[in-house]
């Protein structure tokens, strides 16, 4: 498939002579050192990603990581220093004023950490606003604000200001604002990180319902992992400003890249983030393969009460094609391998 | 903004206490300096005034050459197109005020007055309609009305002029790093000019008339509304801004859309802040054709005092009026906190209608009733007419007289305030720099000002007190130097010890509040005038003056700058078993020494500003020269008393910045 968001070599440097560190020795030093040295501080180095349609991408990292920056320089809010970014095949680095915004007009959309909501507009002005600045006729675009706030549920607000709302539903209105213009892609930058866990959850649930209803692509920054693992088909772990790790959840999971992803997942319960592929094992000699059939794509947890049924081990499979077996040992030793 | 900017930037910046604080042995090092010059002046007093080898003796006559020149090109028959140009733009200026005094004349006196306080009642509310009514009220009961709508029209014009400049010049600072880059250094320049200095340039270009007065009073009402829209458009919070921009909003968009709807208060509060900085101008303009209560006060201050204080006492009015108007109006029109649902918003739209329509019909019925354009001063045939003007000058006159009476209570204590204030501040000091030796006064202060300040605020203090004694005002320089010394000191003084004690007790703060606010928005000339009386020795009114203008600024920054220091530490010595004292003085008072250098540097500014506005009424220096300049048409003199004021200044602002190297009342 034709990936959607295709960035090479993205760099972001911040300070002077910003533009003549990438392609020089100095590029390769550690932060601090180049810091140190330049006065500059790179933000994002070398970083490269594809995200396919309809795919969820998440880029994880601690605070300073980079990854903000990142997902500013996808519709260059923050103009990148090097590199090349293409969204649904338009090169968004070459792009003029007029195409970028006609890229961040009706391509993408995006989703603020505070939200970013006009203060002295409604409910229904804020989410019609990317449809007025578009030229949008005002009975037309209420219209399609008043349905997309009933989607997110928010119609009973609609007539409100933002400070008289919660933080989850001012973050409602951001999505539905972003939702609005029926973006190919939503950019989300740490969009529930203000809010409190149970309405966070919430709001998570509400993406996933979201997105699987519209088949969107997105692109969602967090710093939670729970998040990441919960949302994301693929995970990118930033570090520095660069990517050391992406993968699928699982891979990251239980293949961290190096010891830094190591101790970011430690804590993971794996048995609900690893299918059977990673616990498996191949059969022994004379072992009788009559247990339980699973998909080998069955997250551990899952596979318990097929095996907690059986004293035959469970066999993993793909397309009818037996991999590997998985047995009571493997599965405890995962589990006892967690918070480990 | 990204999280790694942000990061780096609070790595980069190193804590205050890194640096040796500016007091530490600086004290030392400038006491030593002054001692050196102590003894050259005991030494050789009076033996080297300036050395007239080194003054240019035949500028003044060299510009008065000049003015006369200027004269003959601008009545020429063929004129040169600058002169054309700046003739056209005096007319229109002129025209502009006229047409406005006619509109309000137009008005009637009812009319003006209605339309005045319905206004303001639909947009600013009871209260400050109230206000507006009490405003109007005591500009007919003073029988100053046709006075008081000149200077309205006066007002009207510059304001909006002002804004007309300064608010598109703020959104392009707000906007734009390189335009706010370019404007902060011109509108820090802008403000440490005294009024007084530019005067004299305005009349050369304007000539005496409305048009100069309006153009005095733009330049120093046009940087605060370039400032505060600036901050408003800079203070729209960056994620809504880029919101909006991911949005893909055009410029054009994102500024009619997203920034000024969301800087509307502080824009609007820029537009109170002109306000009050141009009515503060309104005596000052008086001077130079501005006409109205200006006028009125600069007449009254030598034939009848009693008639001054009265068109003080009502520029005072106004000015509060339209302080507390504009005030509510930017915090009631707030689209952001006033959340109007589609009822609301239908009843205020009636409101409007209904305001409107009031306007007319009371302006109709005004008209067809024979209202007279002005409130009448006295009865006429057909009218009959109530004013309290005689009964408010009998009792100004008869208050004037209990503080000048010698047996009166007041007296003894002004009286003896006044003599101490000459005779053990400002005589010494004055003969000090005045008789001192001309090169050991100009060498030490300039020491002085390297030790305080570093290099280049040193060479600027030499090369500006060099062209002082240059252009041959050395003596007068020195005179009102030793003037702003001494009304700096007594400024900074009470203002330390007010700012502490406010900082320290909140009961303090909250009584220091209103006093300040009054003293804020008080027209400069308008402090001098009651202490003419209070103060029988001619200097000091100017002085006295000074400090009231001045204290309150610092008291805001050295409270400002005590509350600031970090509670942490405040906390930790409070663990340590400090007392409060020891909190204070170890710890608050360290830590909050930039904000008091801070306080120095802005009121020496603001005390100079007013210092030099007593030499209309005789404290003699360089406001002098500068009067007599206006008044009696020295020009020469005039120019080079305004240049020295300038220079004045500027010297003293570099000086007085002492080591902190970004000011903190800049744009961003």
């Amino acid at each position: 498939m034709e990936p959607l968001i295709r960035a090479s070599g993205v760099w972001k440097v911040f300070g002077p002579k910003a533009d003549r560190i990438v392609g020089t020795p100095d590029a390769a030093l550690e932060r601090a050192e180049l810091r140190e040295k330049t006065g500059c501080v790179a933000a994002v180095r070398n970083v490269s990603f594809e995200v396919l349609p309809g795919e969820v991408f998440v880029v994880m990292g601690l605070s300073g990581s980079g990854k903000s920056t990142l997902v500013r320089t996808l519709i260059r809010l923050i103009e990148p220093t090097a590199g090349e970014i293409s969204i649904g095949g338009r090169d968004v680095r070459a792009a003029g004023a007029a195409e970028l915004r006609d890229l961040r007009r009706n391509d993408v959309a995006m989703i603020f950490q505070h939200f970013g909501l006009l203060a002295h507009r409604r409910v229904i002005d804020n989410v019609a606003f990317g449809l007025e600045i578009r030229g949008m006729p005002k009975s037309e675009r209420l219209s399609r604000a008043r349905e997309v706030l009933r989607v997110v549920g928010l119609e009973d607000a609609a007539d409100q200001f933002p400070d008289q709302l919660s933080g989850g539903m001012q973050q409602r209105v951001g999505v539905a604002r972003a939702f609005a213009g029926n973006p190919k892609v939503m950019l989300y930058d740490e969009p529930f990180s203000a809010l409190d866990p149970l309405i966070r959850r919430d709001m998570q649930d509400e993406v996933c319902r979201l997105q699987v209803e519209t088949g969107q692509t997105m692109v969602f920054i967090t710093h939670d992992l729970s998040e990441a693992l919960r949302l994301g088909d693929r995970i990118a772990i930033m570090r520095d400003g660069a990517i050391v790790q992406l993968g699928t959840p699982e891979e990251v999971v239980g293949a961290p890249a190096d010891e830094y992803v190591e101790n970011f997942v430690r804590d993971v319960p794996r048995s609900q983030v690893l299918t059977l592929r990673w616990v498996m094992r191949d059969p022994e000699p004379g072992e009788a393969l009559d247990g339980p059939r699973l998909d080998v794509g069955t997250i551990v947890r899952n596979a318990i009460p097929a095996l907690a049924g059986s004293e035959r081990p469970v066999l993993a499979v793909d397309d009818d094609r037996v991999v590997g077996v998985v047995d009571r040992v493997s599965v405890l030793e995962a589990i006892a391998g967690e918070g480990g | 903004m990204s999280g790694v900017v942000a990061e780096a930037s609070t790595v980069v910046t190193t804590p205050a206490l890194s640096h040796r604080p500016w007091w530490r042995g600086q004290p030392v090092q400038v006491a030593l300096v002054i001692a050196a010059m102590w003894l050259a002046y005991r030494a050789l007093r009076l033996e080297y005034p300036w050395p007239s080898r080194l003054a240019w003796e035949t500028l003044q006559f060299e510009l008065d050459r000049f003015q006369v020149w200027l004269i003959e090109q601008r009545s020429a028959e063929d004129k040169n197109v600058v002169f054309a140009v700046f003739d056209g733009f005096r007319a229109l200026i002129d025209d502009l005020v006229r047409w406005l005094e006619e509109l309000l004349l137009w008005l009637t006196w009812v009319g003006t007055g209605a339309a005045g306080t319905l206004l303001v009642w639909r947009f600013g509310g009871l209260r400050a309609a109230l206000i507006t009514l009490a405003a109007f009220a005591l500009f007919a009961l003073t029988g100053l009305w046709a006075e008081s709508v000149q200077t309205l029209a006066l007002m009207l014009a510059a304001v909006g002029l002002s804004l007309a400049v300064g608010i598109p010049l703020g959104i392009a600072a707000g906007r734009s790093r390189q335009v706010a880059r370019f404007l902060t250094p011109v509108l820090d320049a802008a403000q440490i000019v005294p009024a007084f200095a530019y005067l004299m340039p305005v009349v050369i270009l304007f000539s005496v008339g409305p048009a100069a007065a309006v153009v005095a009073t733009m330049v120093y009402a046009i940087p605060p509304s370039v400032r505060i829209t600036a901050l408003g458009i800079r203070g729209v919070p960056v994620n809504t801004v880029e919101a909006a921009a991911s949005m893909g909003s055009t410029r054009t968009q994102m500024l009619t859309k997203v920034q000024l709807p969301l800087a509307r208060r502080m824009v609007l509060l820029g537009v109170n802040q002109t306000i009050l900085f141009a009515l503060s101008m309104v005596v000052i303009a008086g001077l130079i054709g501005g006409g109205g209560l200006g006028a009125v006060v600069n007449s009254g201050l030598s034939s009848t005092p009693s008639v001054a204080l009265l068109a003080g006492l009502v520029i005072v009015v106004m000015a509060i009026a339209l302080d507390r108007a504009t005030e509510a109006i930017a915090e009631r029109t707030d689209p952001a906190r006033r959340h109007l649902d589609a009822a609301r918003l239908r009843i205020v739209r009636l409101q409007t209608a209904a305001v409107a329509a009031g306007i007319v019909v009371v302006i109709a019925a005004a008209k067809l009733a024979g209202v007279g354009s002005t409130y009448p001063a006295a009865a006429g045939v057909r009218q009959r007419t109530v004013t309290a003007q005689e009964w408010l000058l009998t009792r100004i006159q008869s208050v004037l007289d209990y503080v000048q009476d010698p047996t009166s209570w007041i007296f003894s204590v002004t009286e003896p305030t006044g003599i101490f204030i000459l005779q053990k501040l400002l005589l010494p000091l004055q003969q000090f720099l005045v008789e001192g030796p001309w090169f050991t006064t100009l060498l030490g202060l300039t020491f002085v000002a390297f030790v305080v300040s570093g290099l280049r605020p040193a060479l600027t203090t030499f090369v500006m007190l060099g062209a002082i004694g240059v252009t041959g005002v050395w003596g007068l320089a020195m005179d009102t130097l030793s003037q702003v010394l001494v009304a700096t000191l007594i400024a900074v003084v009470i203002g330390v010890g007010l700012g502490i004690a406010a900082a320290e007790s909140k009961l303090v703060s909250k009584a220091m509040r209103p006093v300040n606010d009054v003293l804020q928005t008080l027209p400069q000339l308008v402090y001098i005038i009651p202490f003419i009386y209070l103060m029988p020795v001619s200097i000091v009114p100017g002085i006295v003056a000074g400090v009231l203008y001045a204290f309150p600024v610092v008291v805001r920054l050295v409270e400002r700058g005590l509350h600031d220091v970090a509670p942490q530490s405040v906390e930790a010595a409070g663990a340590f078993g400090a007392t409060r004292r020891q909190v204070l003085t170890k710890v608050k008072i360290p830590l909050a020494g930039d904000a008091i250098m801070l306080g120095v540097n802005q009121g020496i500014i603001m005390v100079l500003a007013v210092v030099v506005i007593g030499g209309l009424v005789g404290s003699g220096g360089l406001g002098y020269e500068v009067a007599q300049g206006l008044v009696r048409g020295y020009f020469g003199q005039g120019v080079i008393a305004s240049f020295a004021i300038l220079a004045l200044g500027i010297t003293l602002d570099r000086v007085t910045q002492g080591t902190r190297k970004a000011r903190k009342e800049g744009l961003g």
